[in-house]
């Protein structure tokens, strides 16, 4: 086998002036990504961090049925209408968090094989268990506590 | 992705930049005792922080670190010849005290009246354990030492080496926060062949874990000094194996323990924008290192690299293309290739570039890990440049920290469950599985 050379080889493919020549075009957003509040602290959470710019993104607040999610225009939509497309969920919580609601998002992400994340936002640092338990099950990460820079720091770093 | 700005102030260290200033208000490793073996040795290049210094071991042991040129003509001081009290520089015979003060300049008449105003910068530098750590900030700021446990154990218990990265220390750090590639680039993916096959983590309980379950939960907890980053796999009964790594401000993490192996963890120091030293310990907190631990450590296992002798850059670097094998890459038996952890580690990271286009990543849920790693450092850093807000992880309380490997209920947090297994305890042995 004939040994590489030049851009080949390690030493000086990772230089600075080689990095130079990575190709440079534009990204596609690269999530398809569905945020749901489940409760109405997170709800005006996530509301403030709609009104930001952001590329694909759709924002819900949880629903009392078990089969819906609701648009930030209070549009009720089905859980897995919304989700079909998608290809990463963000469950946003706090101790009055619905679990009913989260378990039906999260079935329905797990049947998809739909990537979870949950932020556990806790103002004064407390969670309770019963909240923990209710979202662990479904949120493939978490973070604990989350605050909404949080939120708007995870959304922009994978592009939604 | 990062906005460049924010890249920016994270990747550059040197004097005068935000995170330069919060990396000096910490002791940081900057040279292993080795490198000034016995008092009136000779002296040391030293960079870090975009900083270059020499460092002196006196006649009389006092250990100094200093600007690198003479004050005279900008001659550098690793040519200094080391007399009693100090160091001399060989071309006009100016000689300086272990704090970089003037104390002979042969060719001024009132020779002690020149030598008042001729001081090099100068920084404190001390041995804790086998390491000489520096603080490069304000003295006036000056935190306690460092009391991290690595360094405090007795000494047969605890063994650090150091080899050069060449990138930046923020491309480095970030593996050691990143759980998630471990089951890959170090675990050899569903063979899980990685693990066993290290001296240093075979015959552990976890590694079944980590083989069964390729797609662990991760849970990102805030901490007093950091993160604390658990990563959760399926373990017998409906429980589950959790993986615990602690991250400290601003650039030390452990990995988890397996069995009753040592504990590992690093520093990834900046030497400049473009180089890092990775720091790499191991200590086992009850008892002493056996021979074939040290001789496997000294010979590249575990998180340890292979030097090339005399110097600490290891053998597999980018020069020779990490001697990637690619028929051990095909079988699996290497799944990058490449042999050891740290050497994996530093191919991968290196190939990103010195200072790595984070603009152009495509980030995934599972790194949050390292986005909240980087959004504390940014907010660390703008919080002591904007209203001089002291940072965490320099004060003992902040140090006493471990890594974990436990068992849990389902239904329990793993800080809750973990308890005081996290806190550095001397005598105790780590909690592992």
């Amino acid at each position: 086998m004939v040994e590489p050379i030049l851009v080949s080889s390690c030493a000086r493919a990772t230089t600075a002036e080689e990095a130079a020549y990575r190709i440079d075009y534009p990204l596609a957003y690269a999530r398809s990504t569905r945020v749901v509040a489940f409760d109405a602290a997170a709800a005006e959470v996530v509301r403030a961090v709609a009104e930001r710019p952001w590329g694909q993104a759709q924002f819900y607040t949880a629903s009392d049925s078990p089969t819906d999610l609701v648009t930030l225009a209070g549009e009720h939509r089905l859980i897995e209408a919304e989700v079909e497309h998608s290809d990463s969920v963000i469950m946003v919580a706090t101790d009055g968090i619905n679990a009913a609601a989260v378990a039906a998002v999260g079935a329905a992400c797990r049947e998809r094989s739909i990537m979870t994340a949950g932020l556990l936002l806790t103002g004064d640092g407390t969670l309770s268990g019963d909240t923990l338990a209710a979202i662990r099950p479904h949120a493939r990460i978490l973070l604990v506590p989350a605050d909404q820079d949080d939120l708007v720091e995870l959304l922009t770093a994978i592009r939604a | 992705m990062l906005r460049p700005d924010i890249n920016d102030l994270l990747t550059q260290t040197g004097p005068g930049t935000p995170m330069g200033a919060l990396f000096r208000r910490y002791w940081q490793p900057v040279l292993h005792t080795e490198e000034l073996p016995e008092d009136g040795c000779p002296p040391v290049r030293v960079k870090i922080l975009s900083e270059r210094l020499i460092a002196v071991r006196t006649p009389e042991g006092e250990y100094g670190l200093m600007d690198e040129f003479c004050a005279h003509r900008g001659i550098s001081l690793f040519f200094g010849r080391v007399e009693e009290g100090g160091l001399r520089c060989p071309y006009h015979g100016w000689k300086y005290d272990a704090n970089g003060q003037a104390i002979d300049v042969p060719s001024e008449l009132n020779n002690s009246e020149f030598c008042k105003n001729v001081k090099l910068r100068s920084y404190p530098l001390v041995k804790v354990g086998d390491i000489l750590w520096a603080y490069l900030g304000d003295p006036a700021q000056q935190p306690p030492l460092p009391t991290w446990e690595f360094a405090t154990v007795p000494e047969k218990q605890t063994f650090t080496s150091k080899r050069l990265q060449e990138c930046n220390w923020l491309q480095a750090l970030e593996g050691g926060i990143d759980s998630s590639h471990v089951t890959w680039l170090h675990g050899g993916g569903p063979s899980g062949a990685g693990l066993e096959a290290d001296p240093l983590f075979k015959g552990s309980k976890g590694n079944h874990y980590n083989k069964s379950d390729l797609k662990p939960f991760f849970e990102v907890v805030e901490n007093e000094g950091g993160l604390l980053i658990g990563a959760r796999r399926n373990a017998e009964d409906g429980q589950y194996y959790w993986r615990v790594t602690p991250w400290v401000l601003p650039n030390f993490t452990m990995v988890p323990p397996r069995g009753d192996h040592p504990m590992h963890g690093h520093f990834w120091v900046p030497i400049d924008d473009e180089n890092c030293w990775a720091w790499s310990f191991d200590y086992h907190p009850a008892r002493e290192l056996t021979d074939a631990e040290v001789a496997a450590m000294k010979a590249g296992a575990g998180v340890h690299s292979e030097n090339i002798p005399g110097t600490y850059r290891p053998v597999a670097n980018k020069d020779n293309d990490y001697l990637i094998d690619r028929e051990k890459q095909k079988t699996g038996e290497l799944f990058s290739g490449v042999k050891g952890i740290a050497i994996q580690d530093s191919s991968l990271q290196e190939s990103m570039g010195p200072i790595v286009d984070r603009t152009k990543e495509r980030l995934v849920a599972t790194d949050a890990g390292i986005i909240k790693a980087r959004q504390k450092l940014r907010r660390a850093a703008e919080a002591l440049r904007d209203n001089g807000t002291e940072p965490v992880g320099n004060i003992p309380e902040h140090q006493q920290i471990r890594s974990v490997a436990i068992v849990l209920p389902a239904d329990q947090p793993f800080v809750e469950g973990i308890g005081e297994a996290f806190v550095a305890r001397p005598g105790v042995a780590q909690t592992t599985v």
